[in-house]
């Protein structure tokens, strides 16, 4: 068992006090320079030292000081000493505090006393507190409340010490006694929850008796009282009936605390509709009422919470909490969101949408910067109310299709999605979607919204005028032909100097990216991020949209454009009559494609058309001089059909999202049942076993300790000396969260007593040692078993080297056993976890640390592969498995997992089979700090061999 | 576990059992802590046990959970809950665990925040440093043991300079005693100068030095007994000034309140609090949905007596008589058995050298049976209850959870039908689709009966029966199909009653076992106690008496 540790202060290295300055500085009679010492004694031990001299000084010239800071930091240094030996008890020196305690709690000063009975809360030794328990049940009944409070809390801490029973038996007497008779809020709160703790049946008893006058209570103790009930009421549910009016009687109170825990109470006591929609309410009244953003989202943490077992309830207050839409935080409007989403029914949703419309109009009015983020978010919120409940659809399509033309990409991009699900999947709407889609697209300014655009126009513009103003729209948007003039082009290639400098620096901070399909690609020159340099678009202003993108060299666009024109003059001649008018729009069609072509190899833009694009505008190109019927069926038929495909399978895969989480929260018919009681209950006492809910607290301190299986403990020790060595050593590692425990053993095979035998650690990486090593005396042929910790503070490999040096009787020179490094393993810190696709991109992006390690494996299939790497690495594929299936010879797939730390690893995985079957390709791992990326690219080097 | 290792302040092996040191409460501030923006912990004091490791990594961790660009300043991991605030280059956090209140940390935060502008000296690493005392003093003021406190910034102030009137005062007291006596030891000096210089005639040799021998160790008792024990010294006992009139104050209040405002139980008709008409709508809902809801919440008759009520009397005696009764459903008494007990429970010690004098009520049934280490003959002969070696003092305190020491058992058994205190009739009857029931109850006059309650098991039902008509109150609990009826009591204006409902049809067996509860004043025994006869002389100690009789199992089945 680990000492526990009161207090923490910085202690800068740089400046070591030596403990005879301290003494001397103690031993004069200076103020200052006493407190001064004092404090330096402190932080030296706190800090390791012993300072076992220094007792004796502080005893004599200390503790008659009649200073109060010294008498308070005298507490403080008697707090965090050594107050037993090895075998636990008490050292006989201590005998010596207990009067200067003493005079403390009698002492005519009252902050004195009030100081000294806090100090006794955390002294655990009874043979030190058993003289004073009279003094300090003298201050029980002192005039100043400040004493009482803290007196109180004594007389709770001391009786419930493992003998408090026996040396204080009647404290839950006097304390009852006290609570009948004391006024002061605070110290009554403490005598309150002193009988809660001690002595269960008096604390309800005088709840019970005095029950009219709980909402009249001071809040703090009406908090107790609710703890108090919820402590009852979980060990015996039966008597909840006696406290639901208790609780009901508080939710009228005005402190917005006691309000907020009755909610909480109210839910965990009764599954009863009515407690759970007051509950409820109460919520929705605190996150309206309250102003402060944590407060709002804790608050909305709980109704998620009551989302997930009471939806039906829930669902009849959406509308209380989509008020909380009017806060400004992003935070707060995305959980509220959530929760809306999930509680729509048909019957509200009307409601909802509309009041997500007015949402939508007001981020049009408002000048606030986040607005476009915010608008992003209701558009994707109207977009899976859409999904769900296609009839709204109607209602709110052209609303947003106003923000195609967005500056925020993000939304407008959300927008043209959300119209090219909405057209396959509502027939109806497809006429009044394309006029207008054809009206507002001159307004697109992104070129990614463009190409979407695009595509709706060419797929689903099925009637002769429908094609016919398609056409015309693209062509009015690409403006006169050709792009470009030869005049221009001298003044262009002047001018293009001044651009390639603009382009220079947009292409020094051209990245790699991670494509959606999870491939690694270059980005082609000019993402919608870099836009058009501003002398080339001098006339295009009054041409259009399109026409800008391709100026600044967007060719991808091209080849979208080029396919759409195609497709409706495929469709032009299944629903045009006059063959001479199909002729005459398909040359027109040539000549942009031509032009474009054109565009692309001279020398007016920084850099030429890509290999691709050309490719595709040129099969366009052929394709409208030599049509077929075979073509014709793949472009205007096979291009939906995938579409259609495409919108299902995300379906089912949601689908099937939601039966796997539905089927979470079902056990198996056959599965273990875990017996709570009968579960490890290492260094738990029974009264805490009963109480399931501290193990939130356990948890939180860190006291919880997991029995790991013990056929598992074998396999990780680790030997660290050789079987002949004079010294065996062998260390089986723990890793916590936040530290390493060594337990190493040590076992003396010569025949000679070692002296000072010493552990000496040393560690590489974000690791470090806790204690100082300890010398220790090792008998012949015996063991020892020593521990170490070690702190960790970031995710990356570490490594523990050391030795261990030891003196012999007869040799005096100290031997030095080399130990085997210990490896610490960075599996042991990461865990799966899932990111959205965004999102995943964006930190790609963003993280500076990439490390890229080539495919070296025997392994033959690329499913197999990419399993391996996710089981060695411990991450998850956040690349669908369909996008995996088939054999097509390439695979690229994109790995996340989080550090407990909160740290991020992202990994690609980009492999091709070549022909001659091998895999080859690159893995590259980011994260935002060098260890992980490093660690993780070991680790992937050491194991994708495979094999075995 | 190392057992070597005292010299180290991470180590320590306590040997003995290890009892986990008290988690008072779920919902506890486990920390509060300064830490720079780069992670460096400068002041750290926490409220819980944990160790050094476990806080140092969670505050090691703090700095890379806090993003950037939130409006939120609260984290929470998978285990704690960091609610924080930036100062300057700093971060003020609390470390919680999850359960804990939000809104209440929030306001801790906030004074914690007022606080450490006030003491500290610049809001940097530095200034910190230096005050980083002076921060974990004002912290101790604010959270104690992990729970909230009610102060202010003003009053943590106060607290912390420890200013106070009553040790200037003490202080004062000191003082001029020193100087009386000082006067007085020169007076004394003098005196004996003088006598000395009488002397000194004689003798010129040995004065000087005597004088000197003297003063000097009336000066050095002073000291020892100024920084000694304050309490036992002679000018020491000034500590308790001002002290000893509150403790007066205190226990004359104590005695000068009516006993009876403790013990009194709640007014009959119940809780009253806030009745208004939505809570009483709430409740009505609630119970509809099948929550279990008591009007009359009243402390357990039981646990109240020995834990609710300090015993204001120095002696309590307790009859208790506890029946255990089968009544068959036609008719007759399967089964009647009464087990009674008288209970004397002593406050004070002195009061234990006592003699009780009771009276019987001469029922022939019943058989009595003293505590073994009670004087039998005396018992027999004159009805005094007295311990065999009369300089043994009965125990006294409150021993655990009875209600203190049995003096007498008692026991009667009888199949007579005559004295059972109160019959039940019940006859159900199938008609058509219904299953009419109706129930009467018959008390003996012997009996007044209080909060009977009488529970008749029904089949499953969905809806509430129909009751027709009812003599007192009736409820219907429909988790475990039990309809209850109610009488607060029946004396002689109401020896007989009955009710009738109506439910679906079903077999007359379902109705049984009915039990009934009750509790009433007087006793089949009517055991009395006259007298308490002190041994050791004096008046005769002040003493309670309380007598009941209560269901224990009492059936028709």
């Amino acid at each position: 068992m680990e000492k526990s540790c009161s207090l923490l202060v910085h202690f800068d290295k740089g400046t070591p006090a030596i403990a005879n300055e301290i003494k001397e500085a103690l031993e004069g009679n200076d103020m200052p320079a006493k407190i001064d010492a004092m404090m330096k004694a402190i932080m030296l031990l706190l800090n390791g030292e012993t300072l076992p001299q220094l007792f004796i000084t502080i005893i004599r010239y200390v503790l008659p000081s009649e200073d109060h800071t010294i008498q308070k930091l005298l507490l403080l240094y008697l707090e965090i000493i050594e107050k037993t030996d090895a075998k636990g008890r008490v050292l006989p020196e201590m005998i010596l505090i207990c009067q200067n305690l003493r005079n403390n709690l009698q002492h005519p000063n009252e902050y004195i006393r009030g100081v000294t009975l806090r100090f006794l809360c955390r002294l655990k030794e009874t043979e030190i507190i058993e003289p004073l328990i009279p003094s300090v049940l003298q201050n029980l009944e002192h005039r100043h409340p400040f004493i009482r409070r803290n007196a109180i809390l004594a007389v709770m801490s001391i009786y419930k010490l493992p003998q408090g029973e026996q040396i204080l038996g009647d404290a839950p007497d006097m304390i009852e006694k006290v609570l009948l008779t004391e006024q002061d809020q605070s110290a009554k709160r403490n005598a309150f929850l002193m009988l809660f703790n001690c002595a269960q049946d008096r604390a309800i008893n005088y709840l019970l008796t005095h029950i009219e006058r709980v909402s009249e209570w001071g809040d703090m103790l009406q908090m107790v009282v609710l703890e108090l009930i919820r402590k009852v009421c979980r060990t015996n549910r039966g008597e909840k009936g006696k406290y639901i009016k208790i609780i009901i009687s508080l939710l009228n109170v005005p402190s917005t605390a006691v309000i907020y825990e009755c909610a909480g109470t109210l839910v965990s006591l009764s599954s009863a509709p009515t407690a759970i929609r007051a509950a409820a309410n109460t919520y929705c009244q605190l996150l309206l009422s309250q102003s402060d953003n944590n407060v709002k989202l804790i608050v909305l943490d709980r109704l998620n919470e009551l989302k997930s077992s009471h939806r039906d309830i829930l669902v009849d207050l959406i509308m209380d909490v989509l008020r909380a839409l009017s806060s400004p935080n992003l935070d707060i409007r995305r959980k509220t969101l959530d929760i809306v989403l999930d509680l729509i029914t048909p019957r509200n949703i009307n409601e909802v949408v509309l009041t997500l419309k007015k949402e939508v109009v007001k981020t049009q009015s408002g000048e606030l910067e986040k607005n476009g983020e915010y608008r992003q978010m209701l558009i994707q919120a109207i977009h899976s109310c859409a999904i769900k409940f296609p009839e709204v659809a109607s209602t709110v399509v052209h609303l947003l299709m106003d923000f195609l033309g967005d500056s925020n990409v993000g939304s407008a991009v959300d927008v043209i999605v959300f119209v090219r699900e909405i057209i396959e999947t509502n027939p109806k709407l497809r006429v009044s979607i394309i006029t207008r889609l054809l009206d507002t697209f001159y307004q697109i300014r992104a070129a990614r919204v463009c190409t979407c655009a695009l595509w709706i126009i060419g797929e689903y513009c099925l009637s002769l005028s429908e094609v016919g103003s398609g056409i015309a729209t693209i062509k009015q948007c690409l403006g006169e032909l050709p792009f470009y003039s030869v005049s221009e082009e001298e003044e262009a290639t002047e001018s293009s100097k001044k651009d390639n400098q603009v382009n220079s620096i947009t292409l020094s901070s051209k990245r790699p990216a991670i494509l959606a399909d999870g491939t690694y690609a270059t980005q082609s020159a000019a993402s919608e991020t870099t836009f058009s340099p501003p002398t080339l678009v001098q006339g295009s202003l009054t041409s259009g949209n399109l026409r800008t993108l391709l100026l600044t060299g967007d060719f991808f666009l091209g080849a979208v454009v080029a396919c759409t024109l195609t497709k409706l003059l495929l469709r032009l001649e299944e629903v045009q009559q006059s063959k001479v008018e199909v002729n005459k729009e398909s040359t027109r069609a040539l000549l942009i494609m031509v032009s474009m072509l054109q565009l692309g190899q001279s020398s007016v833009l920084p850099h030429p058309i890509d290999n691709d694009s050309y490719d595709r505008i040129v099969l366009c190109i052929r394709l409208l001089c030599n049509t077929g019927d075979e073509i014709r069926k793949i472009w205007l038929q096979s291009c939906r059909q995938s579409f259609v495909q495409m919108l299902s399978e995300k379906q089912l895969q949601e689908t099937q999202e939601i039966k796997a989480k539905a089927q979470i929260s079902h056990a198996q018919p056959d599965d273990l049942i875990d017996f709570y009681h009968l579960k490890s209950r290492k260094g738990m006492s029974q009264l805490e076993l009963e109480d399931a809910v501290q193990d939130d607290l356990k948890r939180a301190t860190g006291e919880f300790v997991k029995d790991g299986d013990d056929a598992n403990k074998l396999s990780r020790i680790l030997q660290l000396t050789g079987f002949s060595d004079p010294v065996y050593a062998e260390a089986y590692v723990t890793v916590h969260h936040y530290d390493i425990v060594l337990d190493v053993t040590v076992i003396n095979r010569t025949k000679e007593t070692l002296q000072n035998l010493c552990l000496e650690l040393a560690t590489m990486g974000d690791l470090k040692l806790v204690e100082r090593p300890q010398n220790y005396t090792l008998a012949p042929e015996s063991s020892k078993q020593i521990k170490a910790n070690i702190k960790v503070s970031s995710t990356e490999t570490g490594v523990i080297f050391g030795n261990i040096v030891y003196e012999t009787s007869n040799v005096h020179e100290r031997t030095v056993v080399v130990l085997n490094d210990i490896h610490i393993d960075i599996m042991d810190y990461i865990s799966p976890a899932v990111c959205g696709d965004v999102a995943f991109r964006t930190m790609w992006a963003e993280f500076e640390w990439e490390n890229k390690v080539a495919v070296n494996t025997v392994i033959q299939d690329e499913k197999d592969f990419l399993d391996h790497i996710i089981k060695s690495t411990n991450m998850k594929c956040l690349t669908a498995p369909s996008a995996l299936d088939g054999e097509c010879g390439f695979l690229a797939a994109n790995l996340y997992a989080k550090s407990v730390f909160g740290e991020d690893a992202l990994v690609n995985v980009s492999i091709e089979k070549q022909a001659d079957g091998k895999l080859s390709g690159y893995i590259r791992i980011r994260s935002k700090t060098q260890g992980i990326a490093l660690s993780l690219g070991d680790k992937i080097t050491l194991k994708q061999k495979g094999g075995s | 576990m190392i057992q070597e290792a005292p010299g180290s302040i991470f180590f320590v092996t306590l040997k003995h059992s290890v009892k986990l040191f008290v988690l008072y409460w779920n919902k506890v501030v486990l920390a509060a802590s300064i830490v720079s923006k780069t992670g460096k912990v400068l002041v750290s004091r926490q409220f819980v046990d944990m160790t050094r490791i476990r806080i140092e990594g969670l505050l090691a961790a703090f700095p890379k959970l806090v993003g950037t660009g939130k409006q939120h300043t609260y984290v929470e991991t998978e285990n704690v809950r960091y609610v924080y605030q930036p100062v300057e280059a700093l971060y003020l956090l609390l470390v919680t665990n999850k359960q804990s209140n939000i809104l209440e940390d929030l306001d801790t935060l906030r004074l914690l925040s007022k606080l450490v502008p006030e003491y500290a000296y610049s809001l940097d690493e530095e200034g910190i440093c230096k005050t980083a005392f002076e921060l974990i003093f004002a912290f101790d003021e604010v959270i104690s043991l992990g729970h909230k406190e009610n102060v202010t910034v003003a009053q943590i102030k106060q607290y912390c300079e420890m200013e106070s009137h009553e040790e200037k005062l003490h202080k004062m007291v000191m003082q001029s005693k020193i100087n009386e006596t000082k006067d007085v030891m020169k007076r004394k000096a003098s005196e004996i100068d003088k006598s000395k210089i009488e002397k000194g005639r004689v003798d010129k040799g040995g004065f000087m030095s005597l004088q000197s021998m003297g003063s000097g160790r009336i000066e050095s008792s002073f000291s020892d007994m100024s920084i000694s024990d304050g309490g036992s010294g002679g000018f020491g006992s000034s500590s308790g000034f001002g002290l000893s009139t509150d403790i007066e104050s205190f226990s004359s209040k104590s005695k000068g309140r009516p006993p009876s405002s403790a013990t009194a139980p709640p007014k009959g008709l119940g809780m009253q609090l806030g009745k208004s008409q939505k809570t009483n709508q709430f409740l009505e809902s609630l119970k509809a949905e099948g929550e279990v809801i008591l009007e009359d919440v009243q402390p357990k008759a039981g646990q109240s007596r020995s834990a609710a009520l300090p015993l204001t009397d120095p002696i309590t005696l307790t009859v208790e008589e506890k029946l255990n009764v089968m009544l068959k459903r036609d008719g007759g008494v399967s089964n009647f058995d009464l087990q009674g007990t008288l209970l004397l429970q002593i406050l004070n010690q002195e009061d234990g050298h006592i003699q009780v004098q009771i009276e019987t009520g001469g029922n022939p049934g019943i058989l009595f049976k003293t505590h073994p280490n009670m004087n039998k003959e005396l018992f027999s002969n004159e009805n005094i209850l007295g311990l065999k070696d009369p300089n043994r003092p009965f125990p006294t305190g409150q021993t655990g959870d009875a209600a203190g020491v049995g003096l007498l058992k008692w026991r009667m058994q009888s199949t007579d039908e005559s004295i059972v205190p109160l019959t039940i009739n019940c006859w159900p009857s199938v008609s058509g689709n219904d299953t009419y029931v109706s129930i009467e109850y018959e008390a003996s006059s012997m009996f007044d009966l209080r909060s009977v309650v009488i529970s008749v098991p029904l089949p499953a039902l969905r809806e509430a029966p129909n009751v027709r008509q009812i003599d007192g109150e009736w409820r219907y609990d429909s988790r475990n199909s039990i309809l209850e009826w109610s009488i607060l009591l029946i004396d002689h204006s109401n020896r007989s009653g009955s009710m009738e409902f109506v439910v679906p049809a079903a077999d007359s067996s379902v109705f049984f076992p009915i039990s009934v509860q009750f509790s009433a004043t007087n006793t089949f025994s009517d055991l009395k106690v006259l007298n308490i006869i002190p041994l050791k002389g004096g008046s005769p100690p002040k003493y309670a008496q309380r007598t009941q009789l209560i269901t224990d199992n009492y059936q028709v089945v």
